[in-house]
């Protein structure tokens, strides 16, 4: 307690430029709190941009002092997040410590009484603990018959540590509170015969204002019922922070978009016979040629011709682009995510090729910049290696289609309509779905027959 | 008594020992004509001759092996290894051997290999290791590590009486930094009891060797309800002081500079979670090295070795909590 606040080196954590697209970050969550010692480049937050989660890391040693952004927030580049102490050593106690003396927190009840109830420590970032009671502190409040609701903790987090029930048992605390102690006693009787621990009073209606009120976390096993009903054979678990993005864009897209699904069936024999020639010369270099790449070559090239699929739309106008940036929808296990290989008009067969492994490699070890998810013009997904023939996707928001490739499957198909001769043949579906707002049947048909022409006539 | 360095308490143990127990000899590398690597036995071959203050050749299986010999046949040897990394060579004798002789055939087997131990030297990969936990696995020996200079005397001669062959940890950095009186003549400190260094209410930190040291100083420092335990013997642990204390405090780290996994600190953390986990008011933490070979570099090797500021941290964390 020997403390004394000397001056001290503030260093601001702010939320840095993560792209130059990137305007704005959510903070997801906090993994130091205000009194913690922090390394230099430690991650001291989690920010989540449009799509990309992205660790904070913390730009000098020191002790987090404040924190000012809370999770669930939304600041724009620069803003400042939080307060660095570098003047602080580890080890010290820092100003913030120690504020509350022990004897005086400790039988806050009537003292404190309509005050801000003890949960809320949370406001400086701190995660609420007050419902946690470590096992002496649940046996020594057995021992003296301590109704815990009724104790403010002084532990990090509101937690109630042992001194603080040594302080009140000493202070005689316990006793010296008729008004707080009789309906904790009243309530007891009812618990003595229920299988859960005695100590723990049911919420009485004389309580509802006491800072018991604050539901306690789960797992406390402290016999209240649960904030929400859960079913026998239920779980819950809340969504991660991308899951909830894609629920947003997913539902945002059907709001927007007046989606419309036209799907061609294409025979891929000469893809098939051209990977076949081509795929080990590009495996030796390093690249993985796959079907995908053959489907994202030809779309770059009929984008080409029909500029109003390469397009967006904003507000009243429809926005053509130049540069075709392809989206390439990868799944993670954590959900979807569409990093854009830019400017791919410029890419060969095996440019591209080389490109969708590098991004799909990335996505998946979760290395994708804020930068490598943004500014796609058209967007291709590709489910089908689970075998699925036919789907309607939905629109990657602004763009005006995305294109979805399914399993590739032989099947005997008619090759000559004169002499009608069958033949087996690698067949699949592309599934095209599009913004009736920008473009009618017609144009997204005769995208698909031009694209699925360009496969089939495939020039090796 | 009389003010010593924790390296002439261990000399001033032995020499006691030796005049008083004619069994009593030693033998290792250079302790003869050159006094020691460190100088425990400076002016021993003088006093007792070379029959009784061995040089060896630099061969750790036949410096334990003859100690072993020599046990069975009444004489009690005090084996020193230069440093204890190297008693790896002698291992097989000393875990296979010495330790299971009295379980397979009813042998006694009193000796005593000295093992100077611990880093912060810059002595690199090979000389700066606390190989404790490898003896406390192979039942049948007993491990000593002091942390004063009182207790470096008293529990080596406890160690060369015991009946059981005892590896005894004799920190390096404690040699010639840690100085106290220490009582003259015969001095015993009985093996297997642990020592409050420090009473305090608030916060156990159980260590021993150099981490004694290094705790006393964090609580003066911080100024806090802090008590320390010297577990002066980690084989067997003195498992009543363990929990006494945790019972009166509720909090605990375990300190040592060995490395982590598998160590004292594990056994003493499920220790206290097995018979006092009513009484815990927070996680049991480790203060401890990495799992890494201590570096040569004396800024890596500070990075890695528990210091005085992460001691400091620790407390201030399990205090706050």
């Amino acid at each position: 307690m020997s403390s004394s606040p000397t001056e001290t080196q503030s260093v601001e954590i702010v939320m840095p430029q993560m792209g130059v697209s990137v305007a704005e970050g959510t903070i997801v969550e906090w993994s130091k709190r205000p009194g913690d010692w922090v390394e230099r480049d430690e991650t001291v937050c989690l920010v989540t941009t449009d799509k990309i989660d992205v660790e904070i890391p913390s730009p000098a040693a020191g002790r987090l002092s404040k924190i000012l952004v809370e999770p669930g927030d939304t600041v724009d580049v620069g803003t400042p997040l939080a307060e660095l102490d570098a003047s602080a050593r580890p080890g010290e106690a820092h100003p913030e410590e120690h504020h509350e003396e022990p004897e005086a927190a400790q039988a806050t009840e009537p003292a404190r009484q309509g005050e801000t109830p003890p949960a809320p420590s949370s406001g400086d970032g701190e995660t609420d603990r007050s419902g946690f009671h470590s096992p002496v502190v649940r046996r020594m409040a057995d021992e003296h018959g301590i109704d815990l609701s009724q104790v403010q903790g002084t532990g990090i987090g509101g937690r109630i540590r042992k001194r603080d029930l040594v302080a009140l048992i000493e202070s005689g605390g316990e006793t010296e509170r008729p008004d707080q102690a009789e309906p904790a006693q009243a309530e007891r009787p009812l618990h003595i015969e229920s299988p859960y621990r005695p100590e723990t009073p049911a919420p009485a209606p004389a309580e509802t204002e006491a800072p018991a009120a604050t539901p306690a976390p789960a797992g406390e096993g402290n016999g209240a019922p649960p904030t929400e009903e859960i079913l026998p054979g239920e779980r819950r678990e809340s969504m991660t922070p991308m899951r909830r993005r894609i629920a947003e864009h997913m539902l945002e897209s059907r709001r927007t978009s007046a989606h419309c699904t036209t799907i061609v069936e294409v025979d891929l024999h000469q893809v098939v016979a051209a990977r076949r020639e081509q795929k080990e010369g590009m495996a030796r270099r390093g690249v993985p040629l796959t079907y995908l790449a053959f489907v994202a070559s030809a779309t770059v090239a009929e984008l080409n011709g029909h500029p109003i699929l390469n397009a967006s739309i904003d507000g009243d106008e429809i926005v053509y682009h130049d540069d075709v940036n392809l989206g390439i929808a990868v799944a993670l296990e954590s959900g979807l995510i569409v990093p854009v290989i830019r400017h791919a008009q410029r890419l060969s067969l095996e440019g591209l090729a080389s490109e969708i492994a590098r991004l799909a490699q990335r996505a998946r070890s979760g290395e994708l910049q804020p930068d490598d998810v943004v500014g796609g013009t058209f967007t291709i997904t590709n489910p089908g290696q689970f075998g699925a023939v036919l789907a309607t996707p939905i629109i990657n928001q602004p763009q005006v289609a995305i294109l979805d490739l399914e399993a590739i499957v032989k099947r005997p198909v008619v090759i000559d309509d004169e002499s009608e001769a069958i033949a087996v043949r690698p067949m699949t579906n592309l599934c095209m779905s599009w913004d009736h707002r920008a473009l009618d049947g017609a144009e997204a048909a005769r995208f698909l027959a031009e694209l699925k022409a360009r496969l089939e006539g495939w020039e090796r | 008594m009389a003010e010593m360095t924790y390296l002439q308490a261990i000399s001033d143990g032995l020499r006691e020992e030796m005049r008083r127990d004619e069994a009593v000899f030693c033998l290792g590398e250079d302790i003869g004509a050159f006094g020691g690597a460190f100088k425990v036995t400076d002016g021993f071959i003088e006093e007792f001759g070379a029959d009784r203050v061995l040089d060896t050749p630099l061969a750790e299986n036949m410096i334990i092996g003859a100690s072993i010999g020599a046990a069975i046949e009444g004489m009690k040897p005090v084996a020193e290894m230069q440093f204890a990394d190297f008693i790896a060579c002698g291992f097989d004798q000393l875990v296979n051997v010495a330790g299971k002789l009295h379980y397979r055939q009813g042998v006694s087997v009193p000796m005593v290999v000295r093992l100077p131990s611990g880093g912060g030297f810059s002595g690199g990969p090979f000389h700066s290791q606390n190989p404790e936990a490898w003896f406390i696995q192979a039942p049948g020996l007993k491990v000593v590590a002091p942390a004063t200079a009182e207790d470096a005397k008293g529990l080596l001669i406890s160690a060369i009486r015991d009946p059981n062959p005892v590896c005894f940890l004799e920190h390096k950095g404690l040699y010639r930094h840690v100085k106290g009186e220490v009582p003259e003549g015969d001095h015993a400190v009985p093996l297997g009891e642990a020592r409050v260094a420090r009473e305090g209410g608030e916060l156990s930190v159980i260590a021993y060797g150099s981490s004694v040291p290094l705790a006393l100083q964090a609580a003066e420092e911080l100024d806090e309800d802090i008590e320390v335990v010297d577990l002066r013997t980690l084989n067997p642990l003195d498992a009543e002081s363990i929990l006494a204390s945790v019972e009166k405090t509720g909090k605990v780290l375990i300190a040592h500079e060995a490395t982590r996994s598998c160590g004292v600190g594990a056994e003493v953390a499920s220790l206290v979670s097995e018979r006092a986990f009513e009484w815990l008011d927070a996680p049991i933490r480790r203060l401890t090295t990495p799992d890494v070979p201590i570096p040569f570099s004396p800024p890596l090797e500070q990075a890695v070795l528990p210091q005085l500021d992460d001691m400091k941290e620790a407390c201030r964390e399990l205090l706050a909590y």
